[in-house]
């Protein structure tokens, strides 16, 4: 089975990540939150939605998003720092409390900013060295800014 | 100035082992070419044409002379002896080797300095006022500001991936921008509103660049207290909706330009008002811990214009000339800003040697409490000079190659390194420099033209921010060949304008003698109280490009 980093582990992927439109559906899926939006009246339980770079995450303002286990967000470059946003939105503003997952072409080099803005699992490309990647976690111990995990900044707890 | 804590010099000092573990994967191949790229860049690290080039922040352009000697230690050490100031308060290093980069950095780190968001798609130096703190008519002394904004984007988790570069600027005094705020992509001006309260004017979307522009308003007041998270709220804006398909069209301006500035702000105030009031809404412990380390030096109390200064003044006009341009007045009574510049002929502007940099900071320690400053025009200021101490100043100023005299002429061009070292370079940019240093060297002559701006740039990316100077000199590649375009009418103060091109551009040996024509139609056409600009934004640009592409009888 593919792995992942989760929580500051490797551990086993059970979700399944649809790109592609035509795939067919299973508890296990991630699919594309406007297929998932268009299609849910139809769609049996899934295991979440994945946001394309681009989407934004203001169409998901009226979803309860408590239903999904995990909300994906795709990097289409690791220069694109859209999902960043994103996934800092989807738990600040849209108060999504699940895993928030990074998907496509991320760099290990970027988990010490993804962790702070609000992704706990990390699905790397397959010639990710996913021992390597964990070792590049936590390159900071403080931070000068509030982030998910404490919306503080520096000022506030120095 | 600002003193490192424990906290600041702990993530300084982990930013040196992250990017010396990045640099050691990517000479193990580990890291490819593509993935180090962003990584080094956001740490100052360019490759360049010849050799990599390192970018050390300068942060708002404070300088210890304990930094300054630093780093003329480590220009002797790890390249050859020399750096180079850049518009933007920073220092460039250009022929390190990529493998001594993390050491570099370690050396740097037990000076609080850093190369940290020098480079990159991300936030960038934050950069002020030369004379911040030591002029009587600004609302306050804009440094601390500069510091919580330094601190607040350094690592900023969720803006080091922008589509662009991100540029600001603070401005904090009415009769001068000397930041040139106005054409970074946020450019704050402090100001009070009615109520006496603190706070800024935030102008969005200037830039230079391929598709130079002048900011706009976006907030004629925002309080302090809620300064962060208003920027917060528009890069966040910006980092969803700025374009990424196209590098020239992807910073904020084309943005704010494509939505108009109406709908640009809605969008911002929405997000804002998720934001506002939150916990990035900044304490006054904070703005008066961060005022505590920008508190006045010891002055002593002393009268203006000293008898040994007058009479200097009255009776050597090298020194007259000197102190009217190279110094400025000091808030405080017998002191007097100076400026050294790094100007002289047969040296590329803003490039000082080590020895010159040793030079400064002992003349800092000397004369200025220790601290010195580097100006967006490329030179270096001493900031608390007592006047009684101008004369031996300047003879130690003159020594040093730090008094030529031309502040604000036409010869303090601003230049960009241009193809003799940069790898985006069309053309090459120092010889233009050194052709107008050689041609206009009388001093006379210079102060009669009074004051112009003569900016250079190698390439569009307008490094030497061509666009804005009084003139603008844009090195452009034809079939292979250098080339100049020339620009009149650009200004980077409060009046900021972009220039217009005068035509068809020009062989590298023709320069000097098409600025020479376009003085002509100046001395010509001004009357009394006239600076170039303001001639040529009366009489428009005909008469400069009828002069200027004459042909000869």
């Amino acid at each position: 089975m593919p792995k992942l980093i989760k929580n500051g582990a490797i551990v086993d992927n059970t979700y399944n990540w649809l790109q592609d439109e035509e795939q067919a559906v299973t508890a296990d899926s991630i699919v594309a939150a406007k297929r998932w939006l268009s299609e849910k009246e139809t769609m049996g339980s899934i295991a979440g939605i994945w946001l394309e770079a681009g989407d934004g995450v203001e169409f998901l303002q009226d979803v309860d998003l408590s239903q999904f286990d995990v909300i994906g967000v795709h990097f289409p470059a690791f220069t694109d720092g859209r999902g960043f946003s994103y996934a800092r939105l989807l738990k600040e503003r849209l108060n999504y409390q699940g895993e928030i997952r990074a998907l496509g072409h991320f760099i290990p080099d970027q988990l010490g900013y993804l962790l702070r803005v609000g992704f706990s699992s990390f699905q790397f490309s397959e010639e990710v060295d996913l021992e390597k990647a964990l070792a590049l976690h936590k390159p900071f111990t403080i931070a000068y800014q509030g982030d998910v995990t404490d919306p503080r900044p520096l000022f506030l707890r120095r | 100035m600002y003193q490192y804590d424990a906290i600041d010099q702990q993530l300084v000092e982990e930013r040196v082992a992250q990017f010396r573990d990045q640099t050691r994967r990517y000479l193990n191949q580990e890291l490819s070419e593509q993935e180090f790229l962003p990584l080094r860049l956001q740490n100052g690290l360019y490759v360049q044409r010849y050799a990599p080039m390192l970018r050390i922040a300068i942060p708002y352009g404070m300088l210890s002379s304990a930094q300054l000697r630093t780093l003329a230690d480590i220009s002797c050490r790890y390249d050859r002896s020399y750096g180079h100031f850049s518009t933007r308060q920073n220092l460039q290093l250009n022929w390190p080797k990529i493998e001594d980069v993390p050491d570099i950095l370690a050396e740097l780190a037990e000076v609080q300095m850093h190369a940290v968001q020098t480079s990159g798609n991300c936030i960038r130096n934050t950069t002020t006022d030369q004379y911040a703190g030591v002029i009587s008519d600004e609302i306050v002394d804009p440094r601390p500001y500069c510091e919580l904004i330094r601190q607040w984007s350094t690592f900023h988790p969720e803006f080091a991936f922008l589509p662009r570069k991100f540029k600001i600027a603070v401005n904090a005094t009415e009769s001068a921008d000397r930041a040139a705020t106005q054409v970074h992509d946020i450019g704050l001006h402090i100001k009070k509103n009615e109520a006496g309260e603190l706070g800024f004017k935030v102008i969005v979307g200037g830039g230079l660049g391929r598709t130079p522009m002048v900011g706009v308003t976006i907030s004629e007041f925002i309080p302090r207290a809620d300064i962060l998270t208003y920027l917060d709220a528009i890069i966040r804006v910006y980092n969803q909706q700025g374009r990424r398909d196209n590098k020239y069209k992807a910073r904020i301006k084309i943005l704010v330009k494509a939505l108009g500035i109406e709908e640009f702000r809605e969008r911002v105030e929405a997000e804002w008002q998720h934001l506002k009031g939150k916990e990035s809404t900044v304490p006054m412990s904070e703005f008066e811990r961060l005022q505590s380390f920008f508190s006045e030096p010891n002055y002593d109390i002393l009268e203006n214009n000293p008898t040994s200064l007058t009479s200097k003044l009255a009776e050597s006009a090298g020194f007259a000339r000197w102190f009217e341009r190279n110094t400025f007045e000091h808030k405080k009574a017998g002191y007097r800003i100076v400026t050294l510049t790094l100007k002289k002929a047969g040296q590329a502007p803003g490039d000082a040697t080590a020895e010159q940099m040793q030079k400064a900071a002992d003349l800092a320690d000397k004369f200025s409490f220790g601290e010195l400053r580097v100006s967006h025009e490329q030179n270096l200021v001493l900031a608390d000079v007592k006047q009684e101490q101008l004369i031996e100043l300047w003879e130690a100023a003159k020594e040093a190659g730090f008094a030529t005299p031309t502040l604000g002429l036409l010869t303090d061009m601003i230049c960009c390194p241009g193809g003799d070292f940069c790898a985006l370079a069309n053309a090459k940019s120092i010889p233009i420099a050194a052709q107008i240093q050689n041609t206009f060297s009388d001093l006379d002559y210079l102060y009669d033209l009074g004051n112009i701006d003569l900016n250079i740039s190698g390439c569009m990316n307008a490094c030497g921010h061509h666009h804005v100077g009084n003139i603008g000199i844009l090195g452009v590649d034809k079939k292979g060949e250098e080339f100049y375009q020339i620009s009149i009418g650009g200004a980077s103060g409060h009046d900021a304008s972009i220039g217009k091109i005068l035509g068809p551009s020009f062989a590298q040996e023709e320069i000097s003698d098409i600025i020479q024509k376009l003085m002509n139609v100046y001395v010509d056409n001004r009357t009394e109280e006239e600076r170039f600009i303001d001639t040529y934004r009366r009489v428009g640009i005909t008469p400069f490009k009828e002069a200027a592409y004459a042909k000869a009888n």
